[in-house]
């Protein structure tokens, strides 16, 4: 915090004393509390406080403007709480520059629109789900479950869009930076059972005498190792679609474990590497709403497509936890989503998706047959060849917009699942409280199911200025 | 034959009507003796949108104000731009922006189509996911925005939607509003007017709707249920803004009342500019994408 506090002082108070008129602040005071409820012993796993602060100012008018935003934050339930000591290093204030999360300059002329420094972009039209929005890595330490604009971690790009024609956009982005998609640390409560079970391993092989040695290959800062994108946009009737394609580095790094020297007992000598993997995004999304009279009416449809060309996909063995190698598949993933407006003012959304591995099995005939199995990424348990995802969405409010609420309820054909209840209430004009829980059920091996001992019961208090 | 002749004067005669209608863009009308209702409530609903104008910028801020006198407090700003377009049979655009902290960065994004059985095309710029989502139109009698206003009664109603009775002409008694305290439109010369939606069953019966006689503005109306009681009052000021030696009457406070739950909003349009040649890419989902909060 005392890092950028100068900075932002410096910026904010010294620099533009002389056009207070073309400067704007906002930003907001949060605090996220939760509190396991499974066996309803009330653990305390996040007493969260946040404070962000954002200026835009504009440098000539509308034209040239510059815009930043920084956050920090502390959860100081990773000091009262020992269980959670192991985590406190990454869960328990904010990391490295990641207190920057915005910083860049917008200049606009009717055909170009250019967007240079840190930030985030999206792509798609799924809600809650990474399909084509992959532009920017995320931080997966508190899993899904936070908004997705602090979920995705921001790069510093390039952003250049052409208008060719009314409603139409071209967009190209040149990312240099590279920064890698983050979980959470062990002794977290969202820590992903893979980590877990990777961790339980290297334990047990120190316990028997044997070492592991780790490394892990960062992508050389070099100008051939830049993300790149393309996205075109269109409309045509009332059809509004994009055309996508990403060409960079995949931002989870993938294990490999290698016995370098022993038998594989005691004594031995593990080699683990985490490498990043280039591969390329082919893609689409739509969106369409029914206007005219039928009984579409009103309707919204909307889609993603992407085919993940050269996926890193982990192949090993599920039973032993042990990935093996990287296979390099052409994965599909696509969805498609529904939102209608029903009665006076409920909001039912609907999403069904899939994700299509290229195959069922590994087929190089280098691994015995029990280790040829696509592995869940953040299990190690096993990876249906086809996963089907529904998302249903129910939203609406009462008392004048001032209690809202919602439930969200995420599940795959593994019955497993999540589902999330919450209502926010309007306190006063700058005060939301928010109360809901999260409930998640299935398999330990299943995205969700691997945190049915992490249910819990949250609330957000939020003051905005 | 005499049917069929008949029948085809009708159908002149019905066209000739519905063209007669129509009232042309960009000009100003006011309401002269000797007009029917229908022209009087043709005249009302293209005040309403503003389609005398190309284009309109203004700063609003919205009050909900509860039973006890408690108060929250929105503030937008608002853009529209009129198109009448045959091509793509688009009549307007809006974007409206809020800029209050809570929900600072929220902007949404409308086409009206001139085709009155066509819904809205929306857009919605969502702040925490930072991304353009395509919206439902919301149900025409939704509240707008959580005020006590419907969806219809600020940009969906249409003149083609209700059926119109002329119930007298008098002098207004005046308007006592709560919000600034100030009595409006006091013996103001004025059409009262019933209007009757065609869609039945609905969420009122009839309003009965005060036409200011010099402007056309519609600026006072009472809404009834199907028992025949009021539900609701809806009040309107509209001041006379010179632009380029035209008078644009403008809607400069709207306060609405629920006559239930006695809960009130009110919204007043500030800052208000016309005809400052709005570019249209202003309008599209491309703007939304560059939000910076």
């Amino acid at each position: 915090m005392k890092r950028f506090l100068p900075i932002l002082a410096a910026f904010f108070l010294a620099g533009p004393v002389y056009a207070m008129d073309n400067l704007t602040l906002s930003g907001y005071l949060k605090n996220e509390t939760s509190i396991r409820i499974n066996n309803m012993n009330g653990d305390l796993t996040k007493e969260k406080n946040i404070a962000e602060l954002a200026g835009e100012y504009k440098i000539k008018g509308d034209e040239l403007v510059f815009f930043t935003k920084a956050k920090y934050w502390y959860d100081a339930a990773y000091d009262a709480r020992e269980k959670l000591d192991q985590a406190r290093h990454y869960m328990g204030h904010v990391q490295r520059t990641d207190w920057l999360r915005d910083c860049y300059l917008d200049y606009t002329t009717d055909t170009w629109f250019l967007r240079l420094g840190k930030q985030q972009v999206v792509w798609g039209q799924a809600d809650g789900i990474a399909i084509l929005d992959r532009v920017n890595p995320v931080d997966l330490s508190e899993y899904w479950l936070p908004d997705m604009q602090d979920i995705r971690i921001p790069l510093w790009m390039a952003n250049i869009n052409y208008t060719p024609k009314l409603n139409s956009n071209l967009q190209f982005l040149f990312i240099p930076d590279f920064e890698q998609s983050t979980s959470a640390p062990i002794g977290a409560p969202f820590t992903f059972y893979s980590y877990t079970r990777y961790n339980n391993w290297k334990k047990a092989q120190n316990a028997m005498g044997s070492s592991v040695d780790e490394n892990i290959y960062f992508p050389a800062k070099k100008f051939e190792n830049s993300t790149f994108g393309l996205q075109w946009s269109d409309r045509i009737g009332d059809l509004d679609y994009t055309l996508n394609y990403l060409y960079g580095y995949y931002y989870s790094a993938r294990n490999t474990t290698i016995l370098a020297a022993g038998a594989g007992g005691p004594y031995s000598s593990w080699k683990v590497d985490r490498a990043f993997k280039r591969y390329q995004i082919y893609g689409s999304s739509f969106n369409k709403s029914f206007t005219n009279p039928g009984p579409m009416q009103g309707v919204t449809l909307r889609g993603d497509f992407a085919l993940y060309k050269d996926e890193p996909t982990y192949i090993g063995d599920p039973t032993t936890a042990s990935a093996k190698r990287i296979a390099r598949w052409d994965n599909i993933f696509w969805l498609m989503g529904l939102d209608r407006y029903f009665f006076i003012k409920y909001l039912l959304s609907v999403q069904y998706g899939q994700y299509i591995l290229e195959h069922g099995k590994e087929k190089s005939k280098g691994l015995p047959p029990q280790q040829q199995y696509p592995m869940n990424a953040y299990t190690y348990g096993f990876a249906d060849q086809v996963e089907n995802i529904f998302t249903i969405k129910l939203s609406t409010q009462f008392m004048n917009e001032r209690l809202k609420p919602e439930i969200l309820w995420n599940f795959t054909d593994d019955n497993q699942g999540r589902l999330s209840p919450k209502v926010n209430y309007e306190i006063m004009d700058n005060l939301v409280l928010t109360l809901g829980v999260h409930y998640f059920y299935g398999n330990l091996y299943d995205s969700n199911g691997e945190f049915r001992e992490e249910n819990q019961f949250y609330t957000n208090l939020k003051f905005s200025f | 034959m005499k049917r069929l002749f008949l029948l085809f004067m009708g159908l002149v005669f019905i066209r000739g009507y519905a063209l007669a209608k129509d009232l042309e863009y960009f000009q100003v009308y006011k309401p002269k003796e000797g007009m029917d209702v229908n022209e009087i409530m043709q005249i009302e609903n293209f005040i309403k949108y503003t389609k005398f104008a190309h284009d309109v910028k203004m700063a609003g801020k919205a009050y909900f104000i509860d039973k006890s006198g408690w108060v929250r407090e929105k503030e937008t700003t608002r853009m529209r731009i009129t198109l009448d377009r045959v091509s793509d049979g688009i009549a307007y655009k809006d974007m409206v922006m809020f800029t209050s902290p809570q929900v600072k960065g929220l902007a949404s994004l409308t086409w009206t189509y001139l085709d009155p059985t066509r819904k809205n095309d929306s857009w919605l710029w969502v702040p925490s996911l930072r991304k353009v989502r395509k919206i439902s139109s919301s149900n025409d009698d939704d509240a707008f925005m959580g005020s006590d206003f419907s969806v219809e009664d600020i940009i969906t109603r249409r003149f083609e939607d209700e059926t119109y009775t002329l119930l007298r002409e008098e002098n207004f008694k005046g308007y006592a509003c709560e919000f600034d305290k100030k009595v409006y439109y006091t013996n103001t010369p004025s059409y009262v007017i019933e209007c009757r939606p065609k869609r039945s069953p609905w969420y009122y019966s009839k309003r009965i709707l005060w036409v200011d006689k010099a402007t056309g503005g519609g600026f006072y109306e009472e809404k009834h249920d199907f028992n025949g009681r009021m539900f609701m009052t809806l009040f309107k000021n509209f001041e006379m803004f010179n632009v380029n030696g035209k008078g644009y009457p403008t809607q400069t406070l709207l306060e609405g009342k629920d006559l239930g739950s006695g809960h009130r909003t009110v919204i007043t349009n500030e800052d208000i500019k016309y005809d400052q040649g709005l570019s249209e890419e202003l309008f599209t989902e491309r703007a939304l994408m560059m939000s910076r909060w």
